[in-house]
């Protein structure tokens, strides 16, 4: 049973007055098994952003359906909606979104203490997460006392910290430099190497380089998808390179 | 594009794209003006010179202009400061488009004049058109007729117009200077600046909470009216302190010392409101306490006007106790009797009924305390606290006051105090006098009731009041006080009859009953003013009425103008916030806010932020309240229920335009925060 499963997805925008229509997704089909770590690729337009909203419950498709844990989102009603997402996913965001009223440990206790959690508790979660992540000497500076980096972990811990189904992750290395940015792609590997499922939309190759499945999307629809299979970072670069290289130039699909 | 037209054209733009911003400063600017004009208007009106007592008006209104003019000033640099903040990202981008500063300066320079010129020709039309309405409402709380007929005051036009181009210049000269310091890229980053955290400040905290406390303690303990006047001002300064200080230090201590208690915070409804509050109070505290102050001025103002109009009657009754009162001072055996038949004969002569006739006698005179001993008191020294006027009357003469009837041995007395306190016995003069009882109040009538040091009204048996008379002249020789006696008249008429009659009576009276004559003791008394002279209630009254009048005019004035204040901060503060909250709003809304809920928070933390200046208001009202009422009883106003009554619907008025003005600015606020 696939964890996340994507079925003949569509989502069609209309302008004001409904004269012109764009389709952002056309028909997307694609299924994340337990466990998994998958890049959603795609330049800008191709739909990537529309179509994370929409497994994060933040946008509702026009039509076909998705399902976590054979669950279709579009049947949870609007109340239980804030909650379902708080329970079951977490978010990494590419302008890190934190909260500059609350300290970098509020910030990751926010999930908690929306679904009601004592505070012992959340200190004996926060433990572990937050020395995995190496921002434990910093929990008490708040967001603009620290590097983009740090915030970024600091999201990632938040994240993390209620359990999630699956953690859904949109260009998180967009706004950090190199170094911090290859810290981050390692902490999201060592995550996903402890059972973590992790979707990650990103347009750097380097970035998607890091995942186990590499799914192409162009012109709202899944053009291609890579496994990792044995290769190592670098080949996996090389190969996301050429694919690339080869949807540019306006290539058929192929597999 | 003519280069020429550009500066205007830009300038123009920049007010429309802005009218959020710019419509509200308008407003404040016209409202300023015409209330400014009217103001003045009303001051140099011909017609005001004509009222009985058109000399308290001409310095009240005097004042008012002044006052006026000065809270121009501070709202309008007040709201400039906020469009001025908001528009500095904008002003950057200009620079960075590649204008020089001196261009800025001249888009700046057509955005003021246009707001101005705008400002002052509004102001001024609307202050044209409202003054004659205006003009009605004095007269009608004045009670004096308006001239028919509408008219133009040039001189108040000219001075208007004067007074605020002046004070839009000095906006413009100020914004010049702000952004001439500031550097582009300052400029175009203003919007992004971290927040910190507020820190605790403890100590402030502390002197906040103790400047408060001893403002209230004051104005609850204060006892006598004439110290009420000086204590009055150093309890408004310490309250004023105390808020500032528990508005901007007091709330975040307390926001971080409940941030502190990990099981209070660490619940959801909890959480997001405590962190937001912090920064919210670290943002809007002086604003708020503006607001705080501002709106208990208006109580303030407002519900003690109100009640000296509204109380009027009771306050002439209590001043005049009667139509006509003729006052001997130590008249000589049968002079009082003389003047007595003298006034029915002339009565008779001119066939005026009269209702009521009353002789009354009381003896006051200045003591100075020492303890328990009092003694007389010929320096005059300005220490308020140990000199009181003692206000003796008979039993009989109580009797005829209240109705009750009081059973005194040699030396007893019942007494009523505004100021001393007193124990069993006391001396006067040497005398040992044994306080039987106290009494819970002491009619005072007549001129006695306009006294502002406090006054001791003690009842004694008319053997004693001789007593007493005898000691106290022994005391002060020469400068002794006389036992009074007044005769209280009552009789049929109009207001202008009865003046009519009292000039006829008093001069007739003047001319009969005067000379010398000799006293009791051997003294020869020349009759002179101050030997005899009299009061008429209906010939005085226009001039409490006009006095009175004009506080209320002025209050009803400022009150409005403090209300429209609180308007605009309230509206300017709902902008901001929206914009601040917007993003943190999305934020929430992503890690797993539902819309309700975050409806919910926010709109309790702006509850708070919005109640919070008006439910302190109505504190320090509540506090304030005695001590308004001792400087009340200094104008004769005693009538503390119907103080009560105006000061609980002048809060009532308040509060619900308060609450709509909240109403439609969050209106505004969820407008942009869900956009």
């Amino acid at each position: 049973m696939a964890l996340l499963a994507v079925k003949n997805l569509k989502k069609t925008y209309s302008t004001r007055f409904g004269s012109v229509k764009v389709n952002a997704l056309t028909n997307v089909n694609f299924t994340v098994e337990s466990g998994e770590f998958i890049a959603i690729m795609g330049e800008s337009g191709s739909g990537k952003t529309t179509l994370l909203n929409i497994l994060a419950t933040l946008d509702k498709p026009t039509g076909g359906e998705v399902l976590l844990d054979d669950r279709s989102l579009l049947t949870i009603p609007e109340k239980q909606i804030a909650a379902f997402r708080r329970d079951n996913m977490g978010f990494v965001f590419q302008d890190f979104n934190l909260l500059d009223t609350f300290s970098l440990r509020d910030n990751i206790y926010l999930p908690l203490v929306l679904a009601g959690k004592k505070p012992a508790e959340m200190e004996n979660r926060i433990q572990p997460i937050t020395e995995r992540l190496g921002i434990t000497k910093i929990l008490d500076k708040f967001p603009y006392e620290v590097s983009g980096g740090q915030k970024q972990r600091a999201a990632v811990a938040r994240a993390l910290i209620t359990e999630p189904r699956i953690v859904l992750a949109d260009e998180p290395t967009g706004a950090l430099d190199s170094h911090s940015a290859d810290a981050l792609l390692e902490i999201f590997r060592d995550i996903n190497s402890t059972g973590q499922t992790i979707l990650m939309v990103t347009h750097s190759v380097k970035a998607a380089s890091m995942a186990g499945r590499v799914l192409f999307l162009r012109d709202g629809e899944i053009f291609h998808q890579l496994y990792r299979g044995e290769r190592s970072k670098e080949e996996m670069f090389a190969v996301i390179s050429d694919t690339l290289t080869t949807m540019a130039a306006g290539g058929d699909r192929d597999e | 594009m003519n280069k020429g037209s550009l500066y205007p054209k830009l300038a123009f733009q920049n007010i429309k794209n802005n009218r959020k911003f710019y419509i509200p400063y308008m407003l404040t600017g016209i409202i300023v003006v015409m209330m400014f004009y009217i103001i003045l208007f009303l001051a140099n009106h011909e017609g005001m010179g004509k009222v009985y007592g058109g000399r308290y008006l001409n310095e009240f209104l005097s004042l008012g202009t002044i006052i006026i003019a000065m809270f121009s000033v501070i709202f309008l640099f007040y709201t400039n400061s906020f469009l001025m903040k908001r528009r500095k990202k904008e002003l950057g981008l200009y620079i960075v488009l590649g204008m020089e500063k001196r261009h800025l300066a001249r888009v700046q320079l057509f955005e003021t004049l246009f707001v101005g010129l705008m400002s002052i020709a509004g102001g001024i039309a609307c202050g044209i058109l409202f003054s004659k309405l205006s003009m009605l409402i004095m007269g009608k709380i004045l009670r004096f007729e308006t001239p028919l007929g509408f008219s133009v005051s040039v001189l108040a036009l000219y001075v208007t117009a004067a007074v605020f181009f002046c004070i839009y210049l000095l906006i413009f000269i100020h914004n010049l200077i702000a952004v001439g310091k500031a550097k582009p890229i300052e400029l175009l980053q203003s919007g992004n600046v971290g927040e910190k955290e507020p820190k605790t400040k403890w100590v402030l905290t502390v002197i906040g909470t103790l400047c408060l406390l001893g403002g209230y303690a004051i104005a609850i303990l204060v006892k006598s009216p004439l110290s009420a006047i000086t204590l009055f001002f150093v309890a408004v300064i310490l309250v004023i302190i105390g808020t500032y200080m528990l508005f901007t230090t007091g709330s975040i201590t307390l926001l971080k010392s409940l941030k502190n208690n990990k099981n209070y915070y660490y619940q959801t409804r909890h959480f997001i409101s405590v962190s937001g509050m912090i920064y919210r109070m670290k943002q809007n505290a002086v604003g708020l306490a503006n607001i705080c102050i501002l709106s208990t001025m208006v109580l303030v103002m407002l519900s003690g006007t109100v009640a000296l109009n509204v109380g009027m009657e009771d306050i002439l009754n209590k001043r005049y106790p009667a139509d006509i009162i003729m006052t001997y001072n130590d008249p000589g055996d049968g002079v009082v009797d003389a003047a007595v038949e003298e006034i029915k004969a002339f009565a008779d002569e001119r066939n005026v009924e009269i209702e009521q006739l009353d002789v009354v006698t009381d003896l006051s005179f200045v003591v100075s305390k020492n303890g328990d001993e009092y003694t007389g008191e010929k320096t005059y020294s300005a220490d308020t606290s140990r000199i009181g006027i003692f206000d003796f009357v008979t039993t009989d003469e109580y009797e005829r006051r209240t109705g009750e009837k009081l059973e005194l041995g040699e030396n007893e007395v019942y007494l009523h105090s505004d100021g001393f306190d007193f124990g069993d016995s006391f001396t006067l003069f040497g005398q040992e006098l044994h306080v039987n009882g106290k009494l819970e109040s002491f009619p005072r009538e007549g001129e006695n009731s306009a006294m502002i040091l406090n006054v001791t009204g003690i009842v004694v048996s008319p053997e004693t009041f001789d007593k007493i008379c005898d000691l106290q002249r022994e005391a002060y020789g020469d400068d002794c006080s006389n036992i009074k006696s007044n005769i209280y008249l009552d009789i049929e008429g109009t207001d202008e009859q009865e003046s009519e009659i009292f000039q006829d009576m008093y001069k007739e009276l003047s001319e009969k009953v005067s000379g010398s004559y000799v006293t009791e003791d051997g003294r020869t008394v020349e009759l002179t003013f101050y030997s005899f002279y009299g009061e008429c209630r209906s010939e005085n009254s226009s001039e409490i009425y006009s006095m009175y009048g004009s506080f209320l005019f002025l209050g009803i004035f400022l009150g409005i103008l403090f209300i429209m204040a609180t308007i605009l901060i309230m509206y300017y503060k709902q902008l901001t916030e929206g914009y601040n909250d917007k993003e943190r709003f999305e934020i929430m809304q992503k890690v797993g806010l539902s819309r309700p809920e975050i409806r919910k928070s926010i709109h309790s933390q702006i509850l708070v932020v919005f109640f919070l200046p008006l439910l302190t208001a109505v504190l320090h009202m509540a506090f304030a309240f005695k001590i308004i009422t001792k400087l009340l009883a200094l104008l004769n106003l005693t009538n503390v229920t119907l103080f009560v009554i105006c000061t609980v619907c002048t809060i009532a008025v308040f509060a619900v335009i308060y609450g709509i003005v909240y109403a439609l600015t969050a209106r505004e606020y969820y407008k942009i925060v869900s956009q």
